[in-house]
């Protein structure tokens, strides 16, 4: 986005940072088509090469992947239950984005959402009857990852510090809470897994009957409807546009930019701690020391393949949710570690970052 | 007494690989390029490192090797950011899964082999001196290497056309163009420079500190390396500085325990990531001021929806 070069005659020194000033020009439809056609062909193609070279068949492994992802009622469960968190974790990037922030924090914040709601089971239990107690979880947990990306916000309007820098560490600082607890505090059994205590099963998230979907699916829709109406058809949401696109502006049109700087970040770590409440209320059931691991990151590139746009977000995530469930066919059929499934997510995002650019810059 | 040395001298040990890759990200940020796939680039040059040690039975070709590779990984991120303009948070973070997934894939075979290692070499004479010769100077040769490139590349950044070329890549671009340079050029040879020194630090990690591959073996230490940069505003001397710091407080946790007190390791964990953050938060404008200037552009021209 920014690394193109600063056309000769831009600004004056000492000026405010002038926004190079380029022509965006949309391409036509099918030409934007072809590029994502060429970029998808090409990441596969790479991806074949590399499994080539591991003395695996790629077309049957792709057709292995393709059977066991897209064609078993499990595996298709499977990608709507892994699609909820990264849904949300997505948003929690494309809100602070419409204000010219970046969220790298998915991760901390997930977590904390998740140890808010395990929090919230361990002090109250079942006790309160489960409907009550499930609306406390998800309170807590929003509230926490709310409080978690605040932290970044303050910290960039009390001192400057830069929030993909600060949230990308609080990432660290929330997997340390997390290990510390399921290590001493909150560890059920002094041998074996560091686990917390299992959900009490009236405190489990409901399914949606007759499948093991959890419901933590609807609340994620009905975010990206939210989220897309607040953006777009809100006061707020054109705010903190305004804020995101020239700060200074926004200023001198007498807006509060601090108070669209801390909402927008809160209102994304809301989010992402909701995810974190789904992956244990809906998931895990336990906090383990894997909790949540790289979902926050999955779900900021998730965000940048839709292009931080809340629509293109389900379908993104329903892309990384399927790569996700086709690790485990490549582990089974092929014998590849589980893992070398990001390479093909890597290999996608790459091609889709690097060469589909909806918009033509051009430097004038 | 001894506990202060065994933490220092563990301190130097492990703050070497996160200040290679800190010195190669000072670079890169010098000339305006952030690149968080700092933490894939050290994967990459430890597994590569690690298994060209193992088949050559040679440490030093490893560590050419785990180099090249990481310098491979630093062109990927140049060629997508700088030629293709996309955006250097994503695709940093895009490189990275590419390498947790490569070296996944690649490095089964060699997780629990064998590997002939760097050793320790005492520096005679220097290693004798109490204290500093034990924190210093018991090591091994890739460690000592760091020793002589924190000066070079402070030397290089500060004291050479070249370093003024990527210092103006990094400050004002358009300068470099009205003299008739090649921006891109000039900061894709940072880049990749950057993901050589992130590569040697993998290496180190593999091959001189651990002596062992393991899946995702860095854990977080590219990213301290990010942070550093910023923490020790783009100066390769307080990258040096910066680097004992976190190893020493990775350092505190396993000493302490040593002795028998019992310290829940995880709050030790966190003590560099909070320390930077207070640190960041503290010297706040202060180090915002002094970014390069191409670099804020990066940090505050945050994506275009749309």
């Amino acid at each position: 986005m920014t690394a193109t070069l600063t056309p000769p005659d831009a600004g004056a020194p000492g000026a405010p940072e002038p926004a190079p000033r380029r022509l965006a020009l949309r391409l036509p439809t099918w030409q934007v088509a072809l590029r994502w056609t060429l970029a998808l062909a090409g990441a596969f193609a790479a991806f074949s090469l590399v499994l080539a070279i591991k003395g695996a068949d790629p077309l049957a492994t792709y057709q292995g992947m393709w059977e066991s992802t897209f064609q078993r009622r499990r595996s298709l469960e499977e990608i709507v239950i892994q699609m909820t968190p990264l849904i949300l974790g997505a948003l929690a990037v494309a809100v602070p984005a419409r204000a010219g922030l970046t969220n790298v924090g998915g991760e901390g914040q997930i977590i904390m959402g998740g140890v808010a709601a395990c929090g919230t089971f361990l002090l109250l239990g079942d006790r309160l009857g489960p409907g009550l107690v499930l609306l406390l979880m998800l309170v807590a947990a929003g509230a926490a990852g709310a409080l978690w990306a605040g932290l970044a916000a303050l910290m960039r309007l009390l001192a400057g510090v830069n929030e993909a820098i600060s949230t990308l560490l609080l990432n660290f600082v929330a997997l340390d809470v997390l290990l510390f607890l399921i290590y001493q505090p909150w560890r059920e059994n002094p041998v074996g897994q560091p686990t917390t205590e299992e959900l009490a099963d009236a405190v489990k998230l409901p399914v949606v009957s007759g499948t093991r979907i959890n419901t933590g699916i609807v609340i994620a829709l009905v975010a990206v409807v939210v989220v897309g109406y607040l953006m777009s058809r809100t006061r707020w949401g054109f705010r903190i546009s305004v804020a995101g696109g020239n700060g200074e502006a926004a200023r001198r049109a007498g807006l509060k930019v601090w108070l669209l700087v801390l909402s927008a970040l809160m209102v994304g770590g809301a989010l992402a701690g909701l995810a974190g409440m789904i992956q244990f209320a809906g998931v895990e059931y336990k906090l383990r020391p894997g909790f949540g691991a790289q979902l926050g990151y999955t779900a900021f590139l998730a965000c940048w393949l839709a292009r931080h746009r809340p629509g293109p977000i389900v379908v993104a995530a329903f892309v990384f949710a399927s790569l996700s469930v086709a690790a485990d066919s490549l582990q089974l059929d092929a014998g590849l570690p589980a893992a070398s499934v990001n390479v093909l997510t890597a290999l996608i995002l790459v091609a889709v970052l690097g060469f589909t650019a909806s918009k033509k810059k051009v430097s004038a | 007494m001894s506990l202060v040395v065994d933490v220092l001298a563990g301190g130097v040990a492990g703050g070497t690989s996160i200040m290679y890759a800190a010195l190669g990200e000072t670079v890169s940020e010098r000339s305006g390029v952030i690149n968080l796939g700092v933490e894939g680039a050290m994967l990459v040059g430890a597994l590569t490192a690690y298994a060209v040690g193992v088949e050559s039975g040679s440490p030093w070709t490893g560590a050419l090797a785990g180099a090249v590779a990481g310098g491979a990984m630093g062109l990927l991120h140049a060629l997508l950011v700088v030629y293709r303009s996309a955006s250097q948070m994503a695709v940093g973070l895009s490189l990275l899964f590419l390498a947790l997934g490569l070296t996944s894939l690649f490095g089964a075979s060699y997780v629990g082999q064998a590997v002939v290692g760097f050793d320790t070499w005492e520096v005679p004479g220097l290693s004798d001196i109490p204290v500093v010769g034990e924190v210093l100077f018991r090591h091994d040769p890739l460690l000592y290497l760091s020793y002589v490139l924190v000066p070079l590349t402070w030397a290089v950044l500060f004291r050479t056309r070249l370093g003024l070329l990527v210092r103006t890549a990094g400050e004002r671009a358009d300068s470099l163009v009205v003299h008739g340079y090649d921006v891109r050029l000039v900061r894709t040879g940072a880049v990749v420079a950057g993901g050589v020194l992130a590569g040697l630090g993998g290496a180190h990690l593999s091959t001189a500190y651990a002596n062992a591959w393991f899946e995702n073996m860095v854990s977080g230490r590219g990213f301290i390396a990010v942070a550093l940069v910023i923490f020790a505003v783009w100066s390769p001397w307080r990258v040096l500085g910066g680097a004992y710091l976190f190893g020493c407080a990775i350092a505190l946790g396993p000493a302490l325990q040593a002795r028998g007190y019992g310290i829940n390791q995880f709050l030790l964990d966190a003590v560099p990531f909070v320390l930077t953050l207070v640190v960041l938060t503290i010297l706040g404008r202060r180090t915002l001021s002094s970014a390069p200037a191409e670099l804020k552009r990066v940090f505050e021209n945050a994506p275009s929806p749309g």
